[in-house]
């Protein structure tokens, strides 16, 4: 396994399929990850969660996690909502939310009167043709649009089915302006390098671990970090040979790659 | 004498009529045609809110002889898609424009067909939708207009929506409405009476949306220098079109020169 080839200072997790499995509820936690974060905060690693979630606060999503059996605090959470509102920050934009309500209070700091910008989650129920169109009539009317969304996923399963996700809507606002969005969130190399950042570590030390090859390991690997994959979450079997992504190692869950690693440093 | 007969396929706003008013002499143009025994005529349009009993009622009422069937609208052609390919369709559609699909079977739908319909384009009915298309429903779209001009302003048309359809579940919609040519050469079969596509004009103020589709359907293209018209218009249409300043002298030049 080439991942512990080198240093490991800092570990970048998935949520979703590395921590738990969503579905009725909060969903149900993966039982090994629980000891496996439990270690990891005991240990020297410095960690961040990476998630494209956007229909929560950091302070519901760790408070879920808190509920599912997990050690996490907030400031570890890494989320697309607080990336952006960073983003926004340093190009003095002012945002025209069309977000789930879950996620607003991301955006409280600005002033939303004479917005230059669309900012769009997951907003579920919000996604409404009156709501799209108002995004819309704002964009096409500014000199320079800017549409800048919350990861980029097509849909995802629910437990009452499939249903589409941001990626989808942008797309309806993309060819509806001609204009392509900023996506922050997963599989951008930028996401996975604030995260890095955040952590005051360099890429060369960072391992990220996740359960979706393309988005998780392919983005990862592209901003230049080790990539391990997962054998729970959205793996299936024929990515042992994947013709895209060779993930710089395989392990069948969280723990495995946790109990390596800590053997490993200890030694 | 079928050899002789010809088409015209009209097109409504910006080259009939205008807000509630016929542009110049259309009125006299259409009838103009009527006394023609060798023109069958087809009044075309994309538009998906209204039934074509209203729109019918409209015309009427603005001046026009008109009869319902001679209305041939995107809705028309998503009808006789369905029923040629003999789908089950789940309707994004306003209820005003469902009509015009009463007695088709919509149960256990193999298909999805999208138009413009604010009430219906919402999460919960994207995702029935999108639901359906991942089972492999077929998904086809009235028109892929990317936004329509309202009197506020501009609205989102069904474009993005059908687009977001497509890139979530990795497919292509059919589209059946203008400007695809299938639309035109539909248009032209409803007059059942074999008359081939190139003893056929179409007549319009929209080069992209009415002239290149009928011409790439091998049919004759008369753009009118109303409506939406700009200048330099005619020069975009790939395959060349006729260009007149107004529906009147687009029948004048029908009768005098291209099927005297």
């Amino acid at each position: 396994m080439n991942w512990l080839s080198k240093p490991v200072r800092g570990l970048l997790l998935d949520i979703t399929g590395v921590l738990y499995n969503s579905g009725e509820g909060d969903g149900v936690a993966i039982a090994s990850s629980i000891e496996a974060v439990k270690r990891l905060q005991a240990s020297d690693l410095k960690i961040r969660f990476v998630s494209n979630e956007s229909s929560n606060t950091r302070a519901k999503l760790a408070a879920k996690l808190g509920r599912l059996g997990f050690e996490i605090q907030e400031e570890q959470l890494f989320t697309p909502a607080p990336a952006a509102a960073s983003y926004l920050r340093q190009h003095g934009l002012r945002p025209h939310l069309l977000v789930h309500p879950g996620v607003q209070d991301e955006f409280a700091e600005f002033d939303m009167t004479d917005p230059n910008c669309v900012v769009m989650g997951d907003a579920e129920r919000e996604f409404t043709y009156q709501n799209l169109n108002t995004a819309f009539q704002l964009l096409i009317k500014l000199d320079r649009p800017q549409l800048i969304t919350l990861g980029y996923g097509k849909y995802y399963m629910e437990t009452d089915g499939l249903k589409l996700d941001v990626g989808a809507y942008a797309k309806a606002l993309e060819y509806a302006c001609d204009i392509q969005s900023l996506v922050i969130g997963k599989p951008n190399a930028e996401y996975f390098s604030a995260a890095v950042a955040d952590m005051q570590l360099t890429i060369d030390e960072t391992v990220m671990i996740g359960d979706d090859i393309l988005s998780d390991i392919g983005g990862a690997q592209k901003a230049g970090l080790r990539g391990v994959q997962v054998r729970t979450g959205k793996w299936r079997p024929q990515w042992e040979n994947h013709p895209i992504v060779t993930p710089d190692g395989i392990v069948d869950n969280l723990a495995e790659a946790v109990n390596l690693l800590l053997a490993q440093n200890a030694a | 004498m079928a050899g002789s007969l010809f088409a015209v396929l009209i097109d409504l706003s910006g080259t009939v009529y205008d807000d509630d008013a016929p542009i110049g002499a259309a009125i006299e143009a259409v009838n103009r045609l009527r006394r023609n025994p060798r023109a069958r005529i087809r009044f075309v349009t994309n538009t998906t809110k209204e039934s074509i009993s209203r729109l019918h009622a409209r015309l009427v009422r603005i001046g026009f002889t008109i009869d319902r069937d001679e209305i041939f609208t995107s809705l028309t052609a998503a009808k006789r898609f369905v029923l040629q390919h003999q789908l089950r369709p789940m309707l994004l559609l306003e209820d005003v424009a469902a009509e015009d699909f009463e007695g088709i079977n919509r149960t256990n739908p193999n298909a999805v067909v999208v138009g413009l319909a604010p009430s219906q384009l919402n999460a919960e009915r994207m995702n029935e939708a999108f639901r359906l298309i991942q089972g492999g429903a077929q998904l086809v779209a009235v028109y892929k207009a990317r936004y329509c001009k309202r009197p506020a302003g501009l609205a989102l048309g069904p474009g993005p929506f059908i687009q977001a359809l497509e890139y979530a579940a990795d497919t292509k919609a059919t589209v059946v409405g203008k400007p695809e040519k299938g639309f035109f050469l539909y248009a032209l079969e409803s007059l059942e009476a074999k008359i081939s596509p190139e003893r056929c004009v179409m007549i319009g103020d929209g080069a992209r949306d009415d002239i290149q589709g009928a011409v790439d359907a091998g049919m004759i293209g008369i753009l009118v220098k109303t409506g939406k018209y700009r200048p330099g218009d005619e020069l975009t249409i790939e395959g060349g079109a006729f260009l007149c300043d107004d529906i009147a002298a687009a029948v004048e030049l029908i009768e005098r020169q291209l099927f005297l």
